[in-house]
């Protein structure tokens, strides 16, 4: 009995050592990167623990997905036009950033102002069925590169895009907004 | 009679999508270090992988994909994001990547038809 437990300990203490030896490797390799994931996910309830069977049945159609008849409509009634919603952007963010300075604690809360008022603006130009995601960057300027690219699947014919630049001293921003048809 | 949406799973799964991110960011920058020469050609590739793997889903999702590849420098950076949008059905993922000598912010936006 002692001899085993002398064993199994010797033999513990080396395993011990591996396996701390490797957690350091393993620490140390991604200690060379690391990332962080945000994310939103469709709300959706579906929580239906002790319902009687009835119940299930009236609860289920009343939170079951609305389907709509077909409009067989192809075309928005007012597409999309970019011309309009650039220049409305760019007056946005000139107006809004010409005369500040960086500066770190602001500019978090400016960003996603600038970004809800975009998104208003876009919506009050009143062109239906049309889905909208607007990302505004603010960044610093230190002498540091940057790129930035998008890519996208949808439908050529009625989704687009429109990009403002707002360059000052301290910073530059950069305002993407994309439309997106719902059929 | 049924009218409830079973089976198929439509909807927007942040896990899935941020795992395929990771891995795309993980194969075209992994252990690299900032090359100016290079940057134009990383982006590309983050992005149209990414691109690639989500339309391999097979779901009735309209994506738009943006990758913004920073060196460090100690700059600052801010971005926010206000989307229009069927909170039933759509949704987005970011994922923060960084290393020694970069940072890289990809967004990935799912819109359902």
């Amino acid at each position: 009995m002692r001899q085993g437990a002398g064993l199994g300990c010797g033999r513990s203490r080396c395993t011990l050592t591996a396996s701390f030896l490797y957690t350091q490797i393993v620490k140390d390799r991604m200690r060379s990167s690391s990332h962080e994931v945000h994310g939103t996910e469709p709300m959706d309830d579906e929580s239906f623990a002790e319902f009687g069977r009835s119940e299930i049945f009236t609860l289920k159609t009343s939170m079951a997905k609305i389907r709509y008849a077909n409009t067989y409509k192809m075309e928005p009634y007012r597409k999309f036009q970019a011309h309009l919603v650039r220049n409305k952007a760019q007056h946005i963010l000139t107006q809004r950033l010409q005369e500040t300075k960086y500066n770190g604690a602001t500019s978090s809360f400016l960003c996603n102002s600038i970004s809800e008022e975009i998104l208003t603006a876009v919506k009050d130009m009143g062109f239906d069925r049309y889905k909208y995601v607007v990302t505004v960057l603010i960044l610093q300027k230190t002498g540091q590169a940057i790129k930035i690219s998008s890519r996208w699947v949808w439908d050529v014919a009625r989704d687009n895009w429109v990009s403002a630049k707002c360059e000052t001293e301290s910073f530059v921003s950069l305002a993407l907004i994309m439309a997106c048809y719902y059929e | 009679m049924d009218e409830f949406q079973s089976g198929e799973e439509t909807s927007f799964v942040v896990d899935e999508v941020s795992n395929i991110i990771k891995e795309a960011i993980e194969s075209a920058i992994g252990g690299n270090a900032y090359q100016h020469s290079k940057v134009n050609q990383w982006t590309t590739s983050v992005v149209e992988q990414t691109l690639s793997q989500l339309t391999k889903l097979g779901k009735p999702f309209k994506y738009i994909v943006t990758c913004v590849i920073m060196q460090k420098n100690g700059a600052g950076l801010h971005t926010a994001s206000s989307c229009f949008w069927d909170n039933t059905s759509d949704g987005n993922c970011t994922v923060r990547w960084e290393n020694k000598t970069m940072y890289c912010i990809v967004s990935a936006f799912g819109l359902a038809i």
